[in-house]
């Protein structure tokens, strides 16, 4: 009954700790009441074992059957979180680009040699707007596919 | 072979159907489905224990350790009231999604 207990540890090692324990116990006692019911009728310890593990399936059957709802609130604040992040960048580059032109018109207003450092700034929102949209199409498109 | 995910929805049903006849335990549901659809339809067993544990904490089952032969314990579940509603709400649902699905796809003569 330890390689039971161990294949169902092993199976569910990925899910949140709060619930981990209470889900191990009960789907460990399910299968192990399997075990001893195969094994009434006549397969040995081993066999047994072998073929609860293998008609058990994976943890994703597990959570196969679960509602999509949690998923769904994932998706919402990541596209929130992507934003969050576009609109950091976009103020960080300008305060950036803002002290750039200050002190390049107070100290040398003779040379403008602001342009190429701004550039350089503006990579970093440039950077994120990328990531920004395609993180945008691809959750829009699993929106199209459902 | 029927895919499970046509029949996912409806497990909840089957699976409160079964022990609605009488109090089961856990592989006894699934070995019932089994031998009832002549393994027509097999359902992956980890599929079928996470609906029993959601059924369980929506309170439309409750479980109890019982025994078996030879002082065995088992996890018996029985259906609570409850769980009796919820049934007949979703035997109802079955058998409107039926009749509009036959009207659908039955050849018209």
């Amino acid at each position: 009954m330890k390689r039971i207990r161990n294949f169902v540890k092993n199976t569910f090692k990925d899910v949140p700790k709060e619930t981990r324990a209470e889900l191990i116990e009960q789907v460990t006692q399910t299968l192990v009441e399997k075990v001893e019911d195969l094994q009434e009728h006549g397969l040995t310890l081993d066999e047994a074992v072998n073929k609860t593990v293998i008609e058990f399936g994976t943890a994703e059957d597990y959570f196969a059957s679960l509602d999509k709802a949690p998923n769904f609130f994932g998706r919402i604040k990541s596209i929130r979180q992507y934003r969050n992040d576009l609109l950091f960048s976009i103020f960080g580059a300008l305060i950036i680009i803002g002290m750039l032109v200050f002190s390049n018109l107070y100290y040398t207003p003779d040379l403008i040699w602001f342009v190429l450092p701004a550039l350089a700034v503006l990579w970093w929102p440039l950077a994120v707007l990328y990531h920004f949209l395609n993180k945008k199409d691809k959750l829009e498109g699993d929106d199209e596919d459902e | 072979m029927i895919h499970s995910d046509l029949i996912r929805g409806h497990l909840e049903s089957v699976i409160l159907k079964l022990i609605l006849e009488q109090d089961r335990y856990g592989y006894e549901i699934a070995n019932c489905i089994k031998e009832r659809t002549d393994d027509r339809f097999s359902i992956k067993e980890a599929t079928l224990y996470s609906i029993v544990n959601r059924l369980e904490k929506r309170s439309l089952i409750e479980s109890y350790i019982g025994e078996k032969t030879h002082g065995k314990k088992r996890r018996y579940y029985k259906i609570t009231t409850l769980g009796r509603a919820y049934f007949e709400t979703k035997k109802e649902e079955w058998q409107e999604l039926r009749e509009i699905l036959d009207t659908l796809l039955e050849e018209t003569s």
